[in-house]
């Protein structure tokens, strides 16, 4: 092992991220993005208070992670919501995805455009179980519109997102994330640890391959003192439609694996459905078995809130 | 391309703006001076770096989505194998998704450590024509959480292209994190000074994974990448029992096939679903000499060969 990699491991594992601390602790020293660290973002934000005002008319605030792509957050953030929504909840959801913003097409709001008030930007309102809702899909003018910002551009529409949208009182608000542990990440949790989330539900695949990406982002709660409220493992087994055969489709065991190595509940684990690829906007699925799979999980979330 | 320095405080106006230097945001910046000179910006002295350490490497391919879970690292993989399984050539893969490193259990390495010398970093050699880079190598535990904000993972991958001896290779194949934002602009910027860069688009056939994919075309298109053409894939599952075949993700607005029509990118391949794949990722195997005559190995070769006929084509227009 050389100097270069063993120095690099050290000032991962340590780094104190986005807190007071960075650029200032002893491992800060010889990373390469100290000045950085040093001239970004680890001041108080002037307009806390506002944030906080905001964030204070919200009761539950789960965010929907993973690290890994396309295991189903954006669907499992609709289906939590909607199903929310439906037991009487004054229900909100967040896309904080500023490249990938799925949740206007799954719920139907594609051709609302987000309005400003003297109150504030007013989420628009999706049709399907009256789910206020903002993502940055909403401001564009076009959907093939590509949003290539960088960090700190993201950073800023996020903070806006939530200091400068009129949410008014509600009982839970979702958070859909990117995948990753990095700026959008950082930025919804540091908006939020005045007001402290009520804990993050993560999504993995079975694959192991999918375990490795989503146990960085375990640890990424940990880091950041977020509860991790339970795990779900999606995806998990395809019933033929034909022969009704049950097949691996992702073989690994990912969930039940990630549950035992990092103590957390394991919420669940759902199928891979034809209805659920397009859950919001579609509701096939509410007719089948996966239903009660869905309601499942979605009740043991809810027990932890 | 923007033009924000990658050490500028947040709400940096640009160096190009009328504001440079001058702006609130400028208070403390190490830039300020300059911008508020009115100086031209030096041009980065690391893009020479990067340029000279490139030029045995022949032919860059970004693999490129938007949409994240659709295959980018396995069909990276893949592809590189597949390249890789002409003995005569010499096939890189780098891995820049810095947040969840793939590459590293996909190609079986997932033990293996980065060792330097003075001739920079060794790529991990999982054959001997074909080597993989990727942050994976260089941390501690496969669960540390790499949380850094965007000009850190910039920085990452300027020192990936500066420091890794890749020494001659005919194809450098990039998998990269989802998205559009800063390791796409830093990667692109920094293989557009070493031409000939193209790009690979994976998509899966729902609507909800187009959306994000036509963003990522618009943004090859803004940044002047060529797009060799798009692959679809997971399109459809063939159960083991019955042999149906069904689309899992179905392709309600007419899938890759309609997103080449539309966009006028061709269409490189489809790929099933097949469980294999997802196995032999998992185990860090080479599906593509385990089962040479599945149809999915076949699938991936006619993908190589025609990634191979866009390099050649490139390369006789310029000669």
């Amino acid at each position: 092992m050389t100097a270069v990699a063993r120095d690099l491991e050290d000032i991962v594992e340590e780094c104190p991220a986005d807190s007071r601390e960075a650029g200032r602790a002893g491992v800060c020293q010889e990373c390469p993005g100290k000045e950085l660290c040093l001239s970004q973002g680890s001041q108080a934000d002037p307009e806390q208070h506002v944030i906080n005002t905001r964030l204070g008319a919200i009761r539950h605030k789960v965010l929907v992670l993973s690290g890994k792509g396309g295991v189903g957050k954006s669907t499992m953030a609709v289906l939590l919501a909607q199903m929310l929504a439906a037991e009487g909840q004054r229900v909100g959801l967040l896309d904080v995805d500023v490249c990938g913003p799925s949740i206007p097409h799954l719920l139907g709001v594609e051709d609302q455009p987000v309005l400003d008030s003297q109150w504030g930007w007013q989420p628009a309102v999706s049709p399907l179980g009256k789910i206020k809702t903002l993502s940055v899909g909403s401001l564009l003018s076009s959907q093939s519109q590509a949003v290539v910002w960088k960090g700190p551009r993201k950073t800023a529409l996020i903070r806006r997102m939530i200091k400068d949208t009129m949410w008014g009182r509600l009982d839970t608000l979702v958070v859909d994330t990117p995948p990753g542990t990095s700026d959008e990440h950082l930025t919804i949790v540091r908006l939020l640890a005045t007001t402290r989330p009520s804990g993050a539900v993560v999504l993995t695949s079975p694959q192991r391959l999918a375990a490795g990406v989503v146990s960085r982002e375990i640890r990424f709660c940990q880091k950041m003192n977020i509860p991790v409220l339970g795990i779900i493992e999606n995806m998990s087994g395809f019933c033929c439609p034909c022969c009704s055969e049950v097949s691996e489709v992702f073989p690994g065991g990912a969930g039940a694996h990630l549950a035992e190595k990092y103590q957390v509940p394991l919420l669940g684990t759902l199928p891979l459905h034809l209805g659920l690829a397009e859950a919001g906007v579609s509701s096939a699925w509410r007719d089948s078995p996966v239903a009660e799979a869905v309601m499942d999980v979605v009740a043991k979330i809810k027990e932890k809130l | 391309m923007t033009t924000t320095p990658h050490n500028a405080p947040e709400h940096c106006p640009g160096t190009n703006s009328e504001d440079a230097g001058k702006a609130d945001a400028c208070a403390g910046c190490p830039n300020q001076q300059v911008c508020a000179s009115g100086e031209p910006a030096a041009p980065d002295p690391d893009l020479l770096v990067v340029k000279e350490r490139l030029a045995a490497v022949k032919n860059k391919v970004l693999v490129l989505s938007g949409k994240g879970g659709v295959g980018k690292s396995t069909v990276s993989a893949m592809l590189g194998r597949a390249l890789a399984l002409d003995d005569s050539k010499e096939v890189g893969i780098l891995d820049i998704d810095i947040c969840g490193p793939s590459q590293p259990r996909v190609m079986g390495a997932a033990e293996e450590k980065v060792h330097s010398s003075g001739a920079g970093w060794s790529p991990v050699y999982v054959s001997d024509n074909l080597a993989v880079m990727s942050i994976g190598f260089l941390l501690n535990s496969a669960d540390d959480a790499v949380i850094w904000r965007g000009p850190k993972k910039n920085g990452m991958i300027k020192q990936f292209l500066r420091d890794v001896d890749w020494g001659a290779l005919d194809y450098l194949v990039v998998d990269t994190p989802p998205g559009t934002s800063d390791e796409h602009l830093s990667i692109v910027q920094y293989l557009s000074a070493a031409p000939p860069v193209a790009a690979v688009v994976v998509t899966t056939p729902q609507e909800v994974a187009l959306l994000d994919v036509r963003k990522e075309i618009t943004f090859c298109k803004k940044v002047n990448i060529p797009i060799i053409g798009i692959v679809e894939n997971m399109t459809t599952f063939v159960c083991p029992k019955c042999k149906t075949e069904t689309a899992i993700f179905p392709a309600t607005t007419g899938g890759g096939t309609k997103l080449a029509l539309d966009t006028g990118v061709p269409l490189l391949g489809r790929l099933p679903l097949d469980p294999r794949v997802a196995q032999a990722c998992d185990e860090g195997t080479n599906l593509l000499t385990q089962e040479p005559d599945a149809a999915i190995t076949q699938a991936y070769k006619d993908i190589a060969k025609k990634i191979m006929a866009f390099y050649e084509g490139q390369s006789q227009d310029t000669t």
